[in-house]
């Protein structure tokens, strides 16, 4: 009886570890659960909200401004925490999330502070702070996910076991990224827009977490590559 | 109920297989989650722990379904079998945590009710690779509940046996859709083949060991209905046959008898226990008792009732022994008619 329990036991155990250890590698992704920092920058909301924060000192060939997407706790965008807000200077407190160069902050709630003095009353102009630059039109395969899961805070943040949650967070107003791996496994993040510029969140929920074709115009804004496409031409391969 | 005579020796038993239960689990979570955040640092512990009660739930249901059927091969394992209800209530407990962690991580704090979310999130019901597959794991965790929550034998009087019955046969429709669970699941996500192989010996097993039981009993089911004397008696076995204490089994018209030898008689009884449908001719004669081998209901072999205060009866059976031969009449005495037992000569 001893002998037989223990036996057992051994054979709960290696069989343990031969589930866990035939798991697929994790990648790498970051979220500082509960580690808030004070930001200071541009709120800009449109199509999807980011903060620009200024860069120290001689950029070089760095864009002048880093770009954060904003979320808010749980599966929704930080549009909410700073209506109103864009073109204007702020100052709030969030956890960091990032992936590779991708960078997002999850305000912390009733963080966001803006000051009402004349100087920061002035509409800040984008389109000199980050100039876009058009690539030309190209046709990529890849998936679409939600940034901040994929960023960071679930890990796996994509594929099938995750489209539910992908979907209910980009219906919250998460910005959604075209994921396209390339042959080395390395990663390249397209923000999805509209052909106008728009966000296309509502537009795009059956399409998510799926094998997708996106043919459309590829612009750099900063660090961010945005890819323009009416969703309709969303290809399932 | 009789455990009277169980008293002792096997209640220590029961609180052993309890204890290897509780310790067994703690292992698997253990080891899965500990080991997982060593190889896998970039894994978040939501993710593990989802995964690790999972699969532990999973591996825990293909042993509980195996049971059943490698009980019948191997008696040595009855011991299990009584135990099955804790280890379904575990594997309930264990699935539990993992469907409520998906519920949380997946579905709460967004704009639905998490448990909407689970059916209307994904709404891709017309593809096979894109079903929403956490809606077939909330039907059988729903069903694991029922069977949890009425496994108490309260639910079994209250309910009738047969009704009882039905609903946890509903344990292979929950298997199956846990199976499609998985392959249209986490199985989309491109896992190592080797949870494609496991699962497939563990699915293999389940149908296999299920269809071999059930041609066994088909085997046993052969109705003797050739050698009938002018009686209507049927001719069972020899007296040699059937091992002291314990019972051969034999179908008469469609039921099953259990023909018990024991202190040099022979009696037949209704094979079916009152309590769970037990086979009662895989039990033996305890304290004098015909004893289930599955949870030790007691009956008296001269008149199938249960010895006081408890009330259950099962039918009994005419017997005749003629030349060391047992014949029995197929036509049951109504449960717990006095049925004198036949002493058999010695020769
Ligand atoms: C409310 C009910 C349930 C929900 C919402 C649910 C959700 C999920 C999710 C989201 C995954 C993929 C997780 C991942 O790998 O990242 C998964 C996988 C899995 N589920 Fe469930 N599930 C439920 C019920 C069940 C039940 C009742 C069982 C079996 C006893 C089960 C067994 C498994 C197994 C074995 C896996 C594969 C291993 C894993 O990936 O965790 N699930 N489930
Ligand atoms: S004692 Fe439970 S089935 Fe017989």
């Amino acid at each position: 009886m001893k002998w037989v329990s223990v036996l057992l036991l051994i054979l709960i155990s290696s069989f343990s570890f031969l589930m866990i250890s035939n798991e697929k590698e994790f990648d790498n992704s970051t979220f500082e659960f509960g580690e808030y920092c004070t930001y200071e920058g541009i709120i800009m909301e449109n199509p999807y909200p980011r903060i620009l924060i200024e860069r120290p000192g001689d950029t070089g060939s760095l864009p002048k401004y880093s770009q954060y997407y904003l979320t808010q706790f749980g599966k929704f965008g930080g549009g909410e925490m700073v209506k109103g807000l864009d073109g204007k200077k702020v100052s709030l407190e969030g956890a960091l999330i990032y992936r590779d160069d991708q960078t997002m902050i999850e305000i912390k709630n009733n963080s966001v502070n803006h000051d009402h003095t004349s100087e920061n009353e002035r509409v800040f102009n984008f389109d000199s702070a980050l100039p876009k630059k058009s690539l030309g039109i190209h046709t990529l395969k890849g998936e679409i996910v939600d940034s901040k899961c994929f960023y960071g805070v679930m890990n796996p943040g994509n594929l099938k076991v995750h489209k539910a949650c992908a979907i209910n967070c980009i219906r919250g107003g998460m910005p959604p990224v075209f994921v396209v791996k390339d042959q080395q496994g390395n990663i390249g993040y397209y923000l999805l827009q509209d052909e106008e510029g728009g966000a296309v969140n509502k537009n795009i929920l059956d399409k998510i977490a799926e094998p997708l074709e996106i043919k459309g115009e590829v612009v750099k804004q900063g660090n961010i590559l945005i890819l323009k496409a009416n969703p309709t031409s969303y290809r399932n391969i | 109920m009789s455990h009277s005579y169980q008293a002792v020796g096997w209640n220590r038993q029961k609180k052993i297989y309890d204890l290897v239960i509780l310790i067994g689990v703690f292992l698997y979570i253990g080891i899965f989650m500990g080991i997982g955040s060593t190889l896998f640092p970039n894994a978040t512990a939501e993710t593990l722990m989802i995964r690790a009660f999972g699969t532990g739930a999973f591996v825990l249901l293909h042993i509980i379904l195996l049971i059943g059927p490698l009980s019948r091969r191997f008696p040595s394992l009855f011991p299990l079998l009584y135990n099955r209800r804790h280890l379904g209530v575990t594997m309930f407990l264990m699935a539990l945590v993992h469907g409520a962690f998906s519920i949380i991580q997946f579905h709460a704090f967004g704009d639905l009710n998490p448990i909407i979310s689970v059916f209307v999130s994904n709404g891709e019901y017309n593809s096979l690779t894109q079903f929403p597959f956490q809606a077939l794991g909330f039907l059988a965790l729903m069903i694991l509940f029922v069977m949890a929550a009425t496994s108490h034998d309260f639910w079994l009087a209250n309910l009738t046996a047969p009704v009882w019955k039905a609903l946890h046969m509903l344990v292979y429709v929950a298997y199956a859709l846990i199976c499609i669970h998985v392959v249209l699941g986490v199985f989309q996500s491109g896992v190592s083949s080797v949870y494609h192989a496991m699962l497939g010996v563990g699915f293999a097993m389940i149908v296999g060991s299920h269809i071999i039981a059930g041609l066994q009993e088909k085997e046993k089911d052969k109705e003797l209905n050739s050698d009938k004397n002018e009686e209507g008696y049927i001719k069972v076995c020899k007296v040699s046959e059937i091992p002291e204490k314990c019972a051969h089994i034999a179908t008469l018209t469609g039921e099953r008898v259990a023909v018990f030898n024991f202190d040099g008689k022979i009696a037949a009884l209704s094979n079916v226990c009152q309590h769970q449908n037990g086979p009662l001719g895989e039990g033996k004669i305890v304290d004098g008792y015909v004893t289930c081998p599955w949870h030790g209901f007691q009956y008296r072999p001269e008149d199938g009732a249960s010895p006081e205060p408890f009330t259950e009866k099962v039918p009994t059976f005419k017997v005749k022994v003629i030349d060391d031969v047992v014949w029995v009449h197929p036509t049951p005495n109504p449960p717990g008619t006095h049925q004198e037992p036949v002493v058999v000569e010695k020769k």
